[in-house]
């Protein structure tokens, strides 16, 4: 079996207390994300997710495990990994434009200013910015703010993109629109992608898998959902896929009820290195040893469905 | 050794370095198969020294009968050090060596000689471009002088004395060739005590003097000391920089002070104060401010300093004279200058003047120039300075008078311009009645009830 | 309406002044003396002392008269002690400019290490906060004593004064940039010169700037407090020569100078910050 893209392998957080001993936010956290693939991470708040993805950002140390890329530990932040912060983070004090062109020339310092402008120019248009580009931040909507949020990060060609929950401060109208427009983006340039949220909708839009986590502290993986709508969605027709709803309501039922009782009623063949892979409306759970490897299995349902 | 003229003998005509020849050049053809050895050298060197100070036969002449042929070798070797006259000649052959100076003093009417010096040209016909800057207090024009931005300045006669002491800043060899004025400072008192004139009812009173080492700081505790009050506990003197005494007597932060002209004379055109004792009246003929050098300009820049004393001398001796001080008046008076109305300071310098309680006095000598350095007011200064106990242990009176006050230099230049120098260098005079002898300070010193001497 | 609300704040302006002017003018009128004088007497001494009074605080017209002179003619130079007003502030705000951007120099680089390190802000910390608060005039006599030279001192006294809000504004204003934009820098692999210019330096902009325009005021108004002291030149030597010649209506026009100099100086640092302020 070829390693995936990004391999997680039994990382941690932990924080050492005043009296001396350590609070463990997370362990043994281990998942894997594919070329091509969306990976979708929910759970409630203090599990530990933004921490999760400054790991993989290489903005923060792990205390335990590794974190590999393309088969190599990371060390540090790196071009390849491009993130979209939660709060946009653009420069206030460059125009749109700038703050995309800063991200290119940081990434292609030798280009010339023609290569640049035609570089930034398709990106702009991609998200749909064309004619904002001269505005700075603070003339822009929230919505705008994040397209170019996205546009930076898309621009740098990473190998992989990292969202902090982008949407979330976005009202409900611009956040579908630019939920849809991340899923043409990434269907158009098959741009691998990690993504935290807990809009359970937004998880089954965008995502290929939906990792769950536990409560903290002493969070975990609890599963990893395969998401067997077809590829080919929209949020205006989600709702009338079979699978929606066994996957909706076994994602809602997580973080109601089983993401607070998970740790203590831990199952007997529990194993953090190979967390539960489930299809929700296909066959019920299916321990991820015990059934065909991951990814054949995945691939088989994804075809399956979107042909 | 006849080889050579004897510099130091007035009838000597010098013609060339050695006066064998006709000119400098047939004395070089026949010293260069002479052979030199150290001592012709030295004595070339020595009549060098006296053609440069003296490029007029006439005046060399004069000079060496005046002083005596025995003293003028020691005069100019301490005046001259031979050394750095050697090293100047080879340079300038008796030039200015630095015509642009700088030249610091304090706006008041002490001050005369050195500023009139500029508008009325003496310095410009001494071959020099001076600078006289206004100086905003003592501290700043010590610092200043120490810190060579002025080449001179404008002091008060005790200053070279504690600068060479080291009192009240680190010791560096100054001296003091000439004094500027005698006479001419006074104590004012507010327009509130004008019926509290018995000095005995001062008691509490607040007053300024422009610096601690000052004589008008000596003048007054001498003056309150003498009428049983004691200076640092009956009542309170202050440093104040002459500038602001006015405006302080007028905000009522002093009672009075003992201050240099125009201050006192401000004060009665202002209507803020009257004029209660004229210092001349303490004191006839004490010094006052001076003109002083460090002894680094006197030594390297020979020239120079001569030629700066030597206007100030002219300045002085026509400053002396009664006639001229009103036209010096007019000459100071501007904004460059002392920035005072005329008529304060020619009723400062002319003597006829309103005494702030609806007089009008007439005391021409109520100011007057006379140059002379003497050895017994540096002596009268040292034991005043120990009197009160700005220095301690011994000090030798008549060295430190003799090192700072330049007395020869002044007696050779005040007969250059025509003034009549003293035929000694020390005297004794009475201050308040009380006589001081020079020869005795320590006695003097001992004579006094209030004293701060251990 | 409108017309009220454009004018009325220029016209409010101008009635107060005219109150302020027209109360100075009836405080200052000259009283009639009791006291006789003989006429020889009166003319040796000033219009109120020989009728008895003290000297007066200037009238409005007196102070006009010679703020007239000093506005006709700003430049004359009658020898190194009497110079026109208009020289005498260059000559300030030359010393004022040279120690202020001598300031910055130091100020901001070093600033900028401390912001951007806290084990260096640690070290820094207790020499900041024991020197901040002496008083600039304080080194005056420190800096003759070593610099020696007194127009050097006074160049030394604005450098000390304007360094510290420069110092502290650039430390806090690198400390707090925020944490978002840094990782964006971080995760393009931006290098240190390029982050600190291109990121930290706009970010922290604005903070500088403000500590920027506190220092030139605090600097213009040691200036004047220094030239009073060590005199030669400067607008501050100008106030203490008319004081020294008891010109209150001199001194007048020396402070409307000061003032107005002042106030040039800090709305083009205003202006200045609002170049670099960046809306949110």
């Amino acid at each position: 079996m070829s390693d995936p893209l990004i391999r997680i392998e039994g990382i941690a957080k932990r924080f050492a207390a005043r009296d001396g001993t350590s609070s463990t936010v997370f362990e043994n956290v281990h998942f894997g994300i594919e070329q091509g693939e969306f990976v979708c991470l929910i759970g409630h708040s203090g599990c530990g997710k933004t921490t999760i993805l400054n790991i993989l950002a290489g903005l923060e140390p792990a205390s335990d495990g590794y974190v590999f890329v393309g088969g190599r530990e990371i060390r540090g932040p790196s071009l390849d990994r491009a993130v979209i912060f939660q709060s946009h983070a653009l420069m206030p004090w460059m125009t749109a434009f700038g703050n995309i062109a800063f991200a290119v020339t940081s990434r292609w310092p030798e280009w010339d200013r023609a290569r640049l402008r035609d570089h930034c120019q398709k990106y702009i248009d991609l998200v749909n910015l064309t004619g904002a580009e001269k505005k700075r931040p603070a003339e822009l909507s929230g919505g705008m703010k994040q397209r170019v949020g996205i546009a930076r990060a898309l621009a740098i060609q990473p190998k992989m993109m990292l969202m902090d929950e982008p949407f979330s401060a976005l009202d409900a109208l611009t956040r579908g629109m630019l939920q849809e427009e991340v899923l043409r983006i990434c269907a158009e340039t098959r741009q691998t992608a990690f993504m935290i949220t807990h809009d359970v909708d937004e998880a089954i839009l965008l995502a290929d898998k939906i990792i769950l986590m536990t409560n903290g502290p002493e969070a975990k993986i609890a599963e990893i959902v395969v998401n067997t709508l077809p590829r080919s969605r929209s949020r205006h027709t989600l709702h009338k896929e079979p699978h929606y709803y066994p996957i909706r309501n076994h994602l809602v039922d997580f973080l109601v009820s089983r993401s607070k009782q998970f740790n203590e009623s831990l199952p007997a063949d529990y194993d953090p290195k190979n967390p539960p892979l489930v299809s929700p409306g296909l066959s019920g759970a299916v321990p991820a040893a015990a059934a065909v490897p991951p990814r054949p299995v995945e691939k088989a349902v994804v075809v399956n469905l979107r042909h | 050794m006849s080889a050579f003229n004897d510099p130091f003998n007035p009838d000597v005509k010098l013609g060339c370095g050695c006066g064998r020849h006709q000119d400098q050049a047939e004395h070089d053809a026949a010293s260069a198969h002479t052979g030199d050895t150290e001592a012709l050298a030295s004595r070339a060197v020595d009549q060098a020294v006296m053609r440069a100070l003296f490029p007029n036969d006439g005046t060399r002449r004069r000079f060496l009968k005046a002083v005596g042929a025995n003293t003028a070798l020691a005069a100019v070797a301490q005046f001259f050090p031979l050394a750095a006259a050697r090293e100047a000649f080879a340079q300038g052959k008796g030039q200015i060596e630095k015509p642009n100076l700088k030249v610091g003093f304090i706006p008041i009417t002490c001050a005369t000689p050195i500023i009139m010096s500029q508008p009325m040209g003496y310095f410009g016909r001494a071959g020099l471009n001076v600078d006289v800057v206004k100086t905003a207090g003592w501290a700043v024009i010590r610092d200043k002088t120490l810190n060579k931005e002025y080449d001179a300045a404008h002091m008060l006669s005790p200053m070279p004395l504690a600068i060479t002491l080291g009192v009240g800043s680190s010791p560096i060899p100054y001296t003091m060739p000439a004094v500027e004025n005698i006479n001419g400072q006074a104590i004012t008192l507010a327009i509130k005590h004008k019926d509290r004139r018995d000095p005995r009812s001062w008691k509490g009173f607040k007053f300024a003097v422009p610096f601690d080492y000052s004589m008008h700081n000596y003048l007054l505790r001498y003056f309150v000391a003498q009428h049983g009050l004691d200076p640092d506990r009956d009542i309170q003197i202050r440093a104040v920089p002459p500038p602001e005494m006015v405006a302080n007597l007028r905000a009522d932060n002093l009672d009075g002070f003992l201050a240099p002209d125009p201050m006192n004379q401000r004060a009665v055109y202002d209507g803020v104060g009257y004029i209660h004792t004229l210092t001349k009246d303490i004191w006839e003929g004490h010094p006052c401010c001076a003109f002083a050098a460090s002894k680094e300009f006197v030594t390297k820049l020979p020239n120079t300093y001569r030629a700066l004393l030597k206007a100030i001398m002219e300045a002085t001796a026509f400053a002396s004279k009664a006639e001229n001080r009103k036209q010096i008046a007019e000459a100071i008076a501007p904004a460059n200058y002392l920035n005072q109305p005329v008529t304060v300071v020619e009723q400062v310098l002319t003597g006829t003047y309103a005494d702030g309680l609806g007089n009008v006095r007439k005391v021409p000598n109520r100011i007057d120039f006379d140059p002379f350095p003497w050895h017994s007011f540096a002596i009268w200064i040292l034991t005043q300075m120990k009197r009160w106990g700005q220095i301690k242990g011994d000090v030798d009176y008549a060295r430190v008078a003799r090192e700072v006050f330049l007395a020869t230099d002044a007696t050779r230049l005040m007969k250059e311009v025509g003034m009549k120098p003293p035929a000694t260098t020390s005297k004794k005079f009475a201050v308040m009645g009380k006589e001081f002898d020079p020869a005795k300070p320590d006695a003097y010193l001992a004579s006094f009830a209030i004293k701060r001497t251990a | 309406m409108k017309g009220v609300q454009y004018w009325g704040a220029p016209l409010l302006s101008v009635a107060l002044l005219l109150a302020f002017l027209a109360i100075w003018h009836a405080a200052t009128r000259p009283e009639t003396g009791t006291r006789v004088v003989d006429a020889e007497y009166a003319k040796l001494v000033g219009a109120e002392a020989a009728t008895g009074q003290k000297s007066a605080f200037p009238t409005p017209a007196e102070v006009g008269r010679k703020l007239w002179g000093h506005i006709t003619d700003p430049f004359y130079d009658k020898g190194p002690n009497d110079k026109g007003i208009g020289i005498q502030l260059a000559f300030s705000i030359a010393r004022v400019l040279i120690g202020y951007l001598l300031a910055a120099l130091v100020a901001i680089p070093i600033g900028f290490l401390i912001g951007m390190s806290p084990l260096v802000y640690r070290a820094f910390d207790p020499f900041i906060q024991v020197l901040k608060p002496i008083s600039p005039l304080a080194w005056m006599p420190l800096a003759l004593f070593t610099l020696q030279d007194s127009g050097v001192s006074a160049i030394f006294v604005i450098f000390i004064c304007s360094v510290w809000p420069m110092l502290i504004n650039t430390a806090f204003g690198v400390a707090s940039v925020r944490r978002e934009w840094l990782n964006v820098a971080k995760t393009l692999e931006v290098g240190h010169l390029r982050r600190a210019f291109r990121v930290i330096l706009p970010a922290a902009a604005p903070t500088i700037m403000t500590g920027m325009r506190i220092s030139i005021g605090i600097a213009w108004l040691v200036i004047v407090a220094a030239e009073m002291l060590v005199g030669g030149t400067g607008i501050g030597y100008f106030v203490w020569n008319e004081w020294n010649n008891l010109s209150i209506a001199n001194i007048i026009s020396g402070i409307l100078a000061i003032g107005l100099v002042g106030m040039v100086l800090d709305l083009s640092l205003a202006r200045l910050t609002r170049l670099v302020t960046f809306p949110e």
